[in-house]
């Protein structure tokens, strides 16, 4: 799920849901005033979808990943046999 | 107390006889440290641990750990000393002049041949005290620095990506958050800096952890506990390294030690007290339900966001349009007048020439009338041609019996002419 339409990267994984969310509040107030030209509403308009559909797919995800700090700030997956 | 009971600590090793005799040459002759050793060996073998109660005073602490000081009542006094692999368990040393209670074994000292007692635990009288003592000394430094202010506790974040969490790796604290964030929010990444949380140096270790997930960025929240256990298991959390840790963590820290009931010095430095573990991760993360449901409504919010900037515009544009076209009218104006002027000046030109044409028109129509040959024929006159239409105006044109045609006022009549008579 690349998206390149935009040069930001509304479709990256790497972008966490707080930033979506608060992105989209950004962008929610600026089309509220109505006060932006309307090229720029709709390319706000489609980012905002962008970012709603990527936060629903980081919301889906169902499997929690636990990882164990080791040394020098590396992690590795964290051996949990009580799960599930 | 143990004035009843009867010690009977020298029945043994009391002379056998009461009159001293010289050095002779098979007497036996001790040594002092024999003396002393054989002493302690009694001491120690008939006088099993004890508790013993009394005032502190002189408690000084050497720099290898280990404690000497001094019980006594208002009659007498007793050395006491407490290794440091005992005193090390101490929350707080004892205040000069502190009523405590003291459980230890009896000893000597051989290289002074005084007897003390090798303490093991020390309570301060009121159950709790010493814990109580040590929890109020450190509250009371940490609120002197400030480090207590609730103006210092900082917002958890709305929607932690990576959550931290200090605890023991195989402690059922670390099964219960896990259990939470895998139901509210599993799509987070948790990351376990695992630490001792009781027993020695466990203080230390717990800062550790803290301090390696704060230098790790990873985290944006961190939780910090364990699950409950008795005052002196929770104790760690008690002590100052755990507390500066958490203070200097670089992310806020929820704290949540033991049950509800418990309160540490970690819970009170901490961003957040949490009661348990559990409800630890309940307040790191928003709830996957929750949250779907305020993110499905946005979709709709930027559709009516988008309208209205679309209705907006219109608006803008209707209003440059009419500001447009009042302009223009505004500019044209003058040159429309300029128009009507011109037009009106071309009319009124073109009128009056008209009028001076028409008036000529009449005057060349009259003079035209008076000269018209019809005109004298109205007046009764007749004009006579040939068939040819040859003019005869003559009498000599007229030969008798000459045919012509007589033209009069309303037609022409064949003739012939007849007779000459000349008059004139």
């Amino acid at each position: 799920m690349t998206t390149e339409r935009n040069s930001d990267d509304v479709g990256s994984d790497e972008v966490t849901l707080e930033s979506r969310l608060e992105r989209l509040e950004v962008i929610l107030a600026k089309l509220e005033t109505g006060e932006v030209e309307l090229e720029e509403a709709l390319t706000l308009f489609e980012e905002g979808v962008g970012h709603v559909r990527s936060a629903e797919g980081i919301l889906s995800r169902t499997e929690l990943k636990v990882e164990e700090l080791l040394a020098r700030g590396d992690t590795a997956e964290l051996e949990n046999e009580n799960a599930g | 107390m143990t004035d009843d009971q009867s010690l009977d600590l020298f029945e043994d090793a009391e002379p056998e006889t009461t009159e001293p005799t010289p050095p002779e040459a098979d007497v036996r002759v001790w040594s002092v440290s024999q003396v002393n050793r054989a002493v302690r060996s009694l001491l120690e073998s008939s006088v099993d641990a004890l508790w013993v109660a009394g005032e502190v005073t002189g408690w000084t602490r050497a720099r290898s750990g280990h404690c000497y000081f001094t019980l006594k009542d208002d009659k007498a006094q007793m050395r006491c000393v407490m290794w440091a692999s005992e005193s090390r368990r101490l929350p707080v040393d004892p205040e000069e002049g502190m009523q405590v209670k003291l459980f230890g074994a009896l000893t000597l000292y051989e290289a002074r041949g005084a007897y003390q007692m090798s303490v093991q635990r020390v309570e301060a009288d009121g159950g709790e005290g010493l814990w109580q003592i040590a929890f109020e000394k450190l509250r009371q430094k940490l609120e002197t620095e400030g480090l207590l202010d609730a103006a210092r506790k900082r917002p958890l974040p709305a929607y932690p990506s990576c959550v931290g969490v200090v605890t023991s790796p195989t402690g059922a604290a670390l099964q219960d958050i896990l259990t939470v964030l895998r139901r509210r929010a599993p799509w987070v990444r948790v990351v376990v800096a695992g630490s001792r949380v009781q027993g020695e140096r466990a203080s230390e270790e717990v800062a550790r952890a803290i301090d390696s997930l704060g230098s790790s960025g990873l985290p944006d929240v961190v939780i910090v506990g364990r699950g409950g256990g008795s005052r002196e298991d929770l104790w760690a959390f008690n002590e100052e390294p755990v507390a500066r840790a958490i203070i200097r963590c670089p992310v806020p820290v929820v704290s949540a030690v033991g049950h509800e009931v418990d309160v540490t010095i970690s819970d009170l430095v901490a961003d957040l007290r949490a009661p348990t573990p559990s409800a630890a991760a309940e307040a790191v993360v928003p709830d996957r339900a929750t949250l779907l449901e305020q993110i499905r409504v946005l979709p709709e919010r930027l559709a009516r966001g988008l309208r209205s900037t679309v209705q907006g515009r219109k608006r803008l544009l209707a209003d440059r349009d009419d500001a447009l076209g009042r302009s223009m009218r505004r500019r044209l104006e003058p040159a429309r007048q300029s128009v009507d002027v011109t037009w009106t000046r071309l009319e009124r030109a073109l009128g009056s020439t008209l009028e001076r044409r028409r008036q000529r028109l009449g005057a060349l129509a009259g003079k035209l009338e008076a000269l018209s040959p019809l005109a004298t024929l109205e007046r009764g006159y007749a004009v006579a041609r040939t068939q040819e239409g040859a003019l005869l105006n003559e009498v000599a044109d007229f030969p008798a019996g000459r045919k012509f045609l007589l033209r009069v006022r309303d037609g022409s009549v064949e003739c012939e002419a007849h007779e000459r008579v000349n008059e004139g």
